[in-house]
């Protein structure tokens, strides 16, 4: 038998729980009295006793006599490895810079786009009772697709609470962004940040007040709810709870009590709002607004718990087919208040997309730029293994196993993502307002938090490993033997996985290149693009106080003191959307038919207040033509949709109302430039449609003077408010701002890529013209030119730079095209965008490397040589 | 290079419990042929005392650590399959501490009349 009668497992159980040096006595004493036992009771006893007696040996007087040691060789050898590694860095500070600004870039960069991630992931996460919270959504089948929006009618709200038990409460969102004037004392305050809501609002959401209580603060119709900051702007330092405020809005004044005080809303919320005023307030003054074809709010609803929300939209879908007068092929569903920032995109009934595919073009760009940084690092290790080579070699003759010279490397990889890591925390704190601005996301670290640090560490001592690992692997496979014996290491293939490497590395450079330049230039496109009006020379202003009043007085004036050309009272801004509807009929138009047209009350003289051009017909005139009132112009879609041959004189109905049409106007830019145009109609109004002034300037004055003009003809007219204008150029623009900072973050991240990749090339090019400096002394002697030599060394780096843009071109071809696809109004991409995409990286490679090429191919050959 | 962390080797206050003044006794008893397995052997057949193997060991180990034994490695017998035996000698604080011991307890017997003549 084995072991003298102890069975294998044992053994070995004996030898892993006693310390090594009792393990002979005891396993000998055990074998002398298993010996004994087969004399004494046969061996079947025996060994049952023997099994049982080696258990017994499992007790803490013999587990506890183990030495529990810690090997301080390998304190010793850590203190040695950041030693030596602090050496190292020392001895070719070049490297060490390369590698630490390298790093340091890529994790700055990836800090600060994680950091903006997890803030848009952390949107309205903060309410108790997010996951029973839902937004009441539309959708229609209109034209074969199905269409989703999120405005939903006022009566809907009420609607659910009453007939559904498992609706625990609903509330209508009215951001309706009117101009309200404040008056608290003395103060007085216009805002336009105000919402209508239910007095549930306080309770479904989980804004703290500070004062008030939450379940009947909203309960009055003379009750309103301010936000912290905005009672100081209203009250300073007066206790505002309690307090009396009138609100003023066209020409008529309302009192109010605050009820109740809001702590400031978090950044991470899509509500806005400096104050909240009730419903009933609304319908106190005039009548409830029943009609269910009326989308004009949002509606919020908060289920009973456990109640499933599938079961519940099953049953809801119908509501508005049940209770609408007219037909209606509207259903309502839910979609979860926690998904709304980052998932509410819909296509055809569907969810597809929305913010989040911003999200992931960010994360992939963080870890891209992550990666062409450990790139970097670890091509220059490979790269200089030769020098490191010896020192291994000496290690492992000496003693040292694989592991502890993995160990080694990668305690040098990791030190030196410490140090990078420490100077982008530096950088991150100094960038992130800028950033924050850039990004238009108020971002934060709380550098006191406990979590902050060990996710920070935890990512840095990652990226170090994950940087060092290959190198440590490559670095600690030399055979001893043949290095000392001073055998070069072969590195073919290592040499070809660096040219891969740097592929990648540039792969990513140029596609970053032309997405640049393909933004830009898709910028410059639409802003180039024909309006269709003068944007020059035209204001705008809100019609508050008592301008409505006052209008045709300040009109007049405007018009005799020379100031204006043209004044026009309009729904809304010309550069904004005011309201559309798909009810519109006209003579001739399918009833299946459900597109969307663009709706736009003038009085008159639009055309020569925004320089529209008239087609056909003419303007609105209401001194000619007193009819003009029930007047349409509609744009050239308008008219081919509504198939027109001869528009004027034809009628279109909507509201119940017949609009005829005088005219048609040419094609202008309503929303958004990267769109094509929409269907509009202009029509005519009553005056409490109008909450808008359009002033075309005298273009033969200078703007300053006039402006002062048009202030005091202001407030004349209208002394209460303080004056308000916008000019329409600027406003226009603002309309690219969005695609703009996508350009700005883009060449922001793009840059840092390319100069990252570009660090590795310079460390790679050193490294191969210090390793070939004897070659080229010898070619020089033997007559090579400098042009030659240059040539000869340049191909080399740059090699992988036009293998990476033959490979990468394609694919950025692509993605380009599919970002493409999201305008209709766009630029086609031609091959001159790609030619100027590479020949620009390979000019700025050229630029990297030349410096030290041209040094290197125009040193003295002498002093390379003299050396052997 | 070892650090050892345990502490073994430190003087605690003097007292032996009943086991470790049985096994303290049989070390000395048994003189040059004490060590695990003998012990327990002998406290088998002499007492009539079923004990375990590894509470001997480990009480051997204790005495060890107060000083009152200390051992040597001894020769090797087929019957242990080859390995050594570790072989127990009483030092003089385990005489000293066994005489304490006896005497206090003398003591406490001088102190019992009624148990002497009861035995009587």
């Amino acid at each position: 038998m084995n072991n003298n009668g102890i069975p294998k497992w044992a053994n070995k159980f004996l030898s892993t729980i006693c310390p090594d040096h009792l393990i002979e006595e005891i396993e000998g004493d055990l074998i002398q009295k298993f010996n004994r036992d087969i004399k004494n009771f046969g061996e079947k006893r025996a060994k049952r006793r023997l099994l049982w007696n080696i258990i017994r040996f499992f007790r803490p007087g013999i587990i506890f006599r183990n030495r529990f040691s810690v090997d301080l060789n390998q304190g010793y050898m850590l203190t040695n490895y950041f030693k030596v590694a602090a050496r190292v860095m020392l001895r070719n500070k070049a490297y060490a810079v390369i590698n630490i600004a390298g790093l340091a870039l890529g994790i700055t960069s990836a800090i600060l786009l994680f950091l903006w991630i997890a803030k848009e992931f952390n949107y309205e996460q903060f309410h108790v009772d997010k996951d029973r919270i839902y937004e009441a959504w539309n959708r229609e089948l209109a034209n074969g697709e199905i269409n989703c929006w999120s405005t939903t009618p006022r009566i809907l709200a009420p609607t659910l609470v009453e007939e559904y038990p498992a609706v625990e409460s609903a509330i209508s969102y009215g951001a309706y962004h009117s101009s309200h004037l404040f008056t608290a004392g003395k103060t007085q305050l216009i805002k336009t940040s105000g919402v209508f809501t239910d007095a549930s609002f306080l309770t479904m959401f989980s804004f703290p007040l500070l004062k008030g209580n939450p379940s009947t603060a909203l309960g009055n119709p003379n009750s309103i709810v301010i936000t912290e900051s905005f009672a100081k702007q209203l009250f300073g330092d007066k206790e505002p709870f309690g307090a009396d405020v009138t609100i003023g809005e066209s020409g008529y004044t309302f009192p109010f009590t605050v009820t109740g005080i809001l702590k400031d809303l978090p950044s991470t919320t899509e509500f806005h709002f400096d104050y909240l005023v009730s419903w009933q307030f609304l319908e106190s003054l005039g009548e409830k607004d029943t009609y269910w074809g009326n989308n004009s709010v949002l509606t919020f609803v908060k289920l009973r718990e456990g109640e499933d929300v599938n079961q519940f939209t099953e049953i809801v879908k119908d509501i508005a087919k049940k209770h609408s007068k007219e037909e209606s092929s509207v259903e309502v569903f839910l979609y979860p208040l926690t998904k709304l920032r980052l998932y509410s995109k819909f296509e055809n009934g569907v969810q597809a997309g929305g913010r989040i595919e911003n999200i992931r073009m960010i994360g992939i760009l963080g870890i891209c730029l992550i990666a062409i940084a450990c790139i970097n690092f670890i091509n220059l290790s490979t790269a200089r293994a030769q020098k490191r080579a010896k020192e291994v070699g000496v290690r492992k003759v000496t003693g040292a196993h694989r592991h502890s010279l993995i160990i080694q490397f990668l305690c040098e990889s990791v030190l030196l993502a410490l140090g990078a890591g420490i100077i982008s925390i530096v950088i991150v704190f100094l960038s992130l307002p800028s950033f924050s601005m850039l990004v238009q996301q108020s971002l934060s670290l709380d550098f006191q938090s406990i979590t902050f640090w060990s996710i920070a560490i935890a990512f840095i001592v990652f990226i170090g490993v994950l940087a060092g690992s290959y190198p440590a692997f490559y670095l600690s496979s030399f055979h001893p033997v043949r290095i000392l014996k001073g055998a070069p290491i072969t590195s073919a293939h290592r040499g070809r996985l660096r040219q891969l490497l740097v592929v990648l590395q540039f792969g990513f450079a140029v596609t970053m290149i032309l997405s640049v330049i393909v933004i830009g230039k898709q910028i410059r496109y639409a802003q180039h693009r024909e309006a269709g009006y003068a944007k020059d020379h035209l204001i705008y202003q809100p019609m508050t106080g008592d301008l409505e009043k006052n209008y045709q007085a300040y009109k007049n004036e405007l018009l005799s003191s020379g100031v204006a050309t043209s004044v026009t009272k309009t729904s809304a801004p010309i550069t904004e959307r005011w309201s559309n509807t798909n009810e519109i009929s006209w003579n001739g138009k399918d009833p299946l038919d459900k597109i969307l047209i663009e709706r736009f009350n003038v009085d008159e003289d639009i055309s020569t207040t925004a320089g529209l051009t008239i087609l056909e017909g003419r303007d609105m005139d209401l001194q000619h033509y007193p009819s003009d009132s029930t007047a349409v112009l509609l744009n050239e879609t308008a008219a081919k949709l509504m198939g027109f041959k001869h528009p004027v004189g034809e009628i279109i109905l909507d509201n119940e109302i017949e609009w005829h049409v005088i005219g048609v106007i040419k094609d202008f830019v309503l929303t958004s430039p990267y769109q094509k145009i929409e269907p509009l109609v202009i029509l005519g109004g009553k005056k409490e449609m109008f909450g808008t002034i359009h002033i075309r300037l005298n273009p033969n004055r200078l703007v300053p003077p006039t402006m002062e003009a048009i202030s005091e003809l202001y407030s004349k007219y209208n002394p209460d408010y303080p004056f308000e204008y916008h000019f329409v150029d600027e406003e226009y623009q603002r309309k690219f701002s969005s695609l703009k900072a996508t350009l700005t973050i883009t060449t922001l991240f793009g840059s840092i890529a390319i100069f990252i990749a570009c660090l590795g090339l310079l460390g790679l090019s050193t490294f191969m013209i210090e390793s070939r400096v004897k070659e080229i002394g010898i070619r020089k002697v033997m007559g090579g030119s400098v042009i030659n030599i240059i040539k000869l060394l340049s191909i080399d780096s740059l090699k992988p730079i036009l293998v990476a843009i033959i490979i990468f071109t394609p694919l950025a071809w692509l993605a380009m095209s599919w970002f493409l696809q999201t305008f209709d109004y766009r630029i086609a991409l031609n091959i001159w965008v790609f030619l100027l995409a590479g020949l620009s990286i390979i000019t700025i490679g050229l630029l990297t490397i030349g410096l030290q090429t041209f040094g290197a191919a125009n040193g003295n050959p002498a002093k390379n040589l003299r050396a052997e | 290079m070892l650090i050892c962390l345990t502490k073994y080797n430190e003087m605690k206050k003097e007292y032996l419990g009943e086991f470790e003044e049985l096994i303290l006794t049989m070390v000395g008893v048994l003189r040059e042929e004490a060590y695990g397995a003998m012990i327990a052997q002998e406290i088998e057949t002499r007492q009539k005392r079923e004990v375990n193997l590894s509470a001997v060991h480990v009480t051997l180990y204790r005495l060890e650590d107060k000083g009152l034994i200390k051992s040597s490695y001894g020769g090797s017998t087929s019957e242990r399959g080859g390995r050594r035996k570790r072989l127990y000698i009483v030092t003089s604080a385990g005489f000293a501490i066994l005489g304490a011991m006896k005497a206090a307890r003398m003591d406490l017997w001088k102190l019992l009349p009624e148990l002497k003549t009861f035995g009587a």
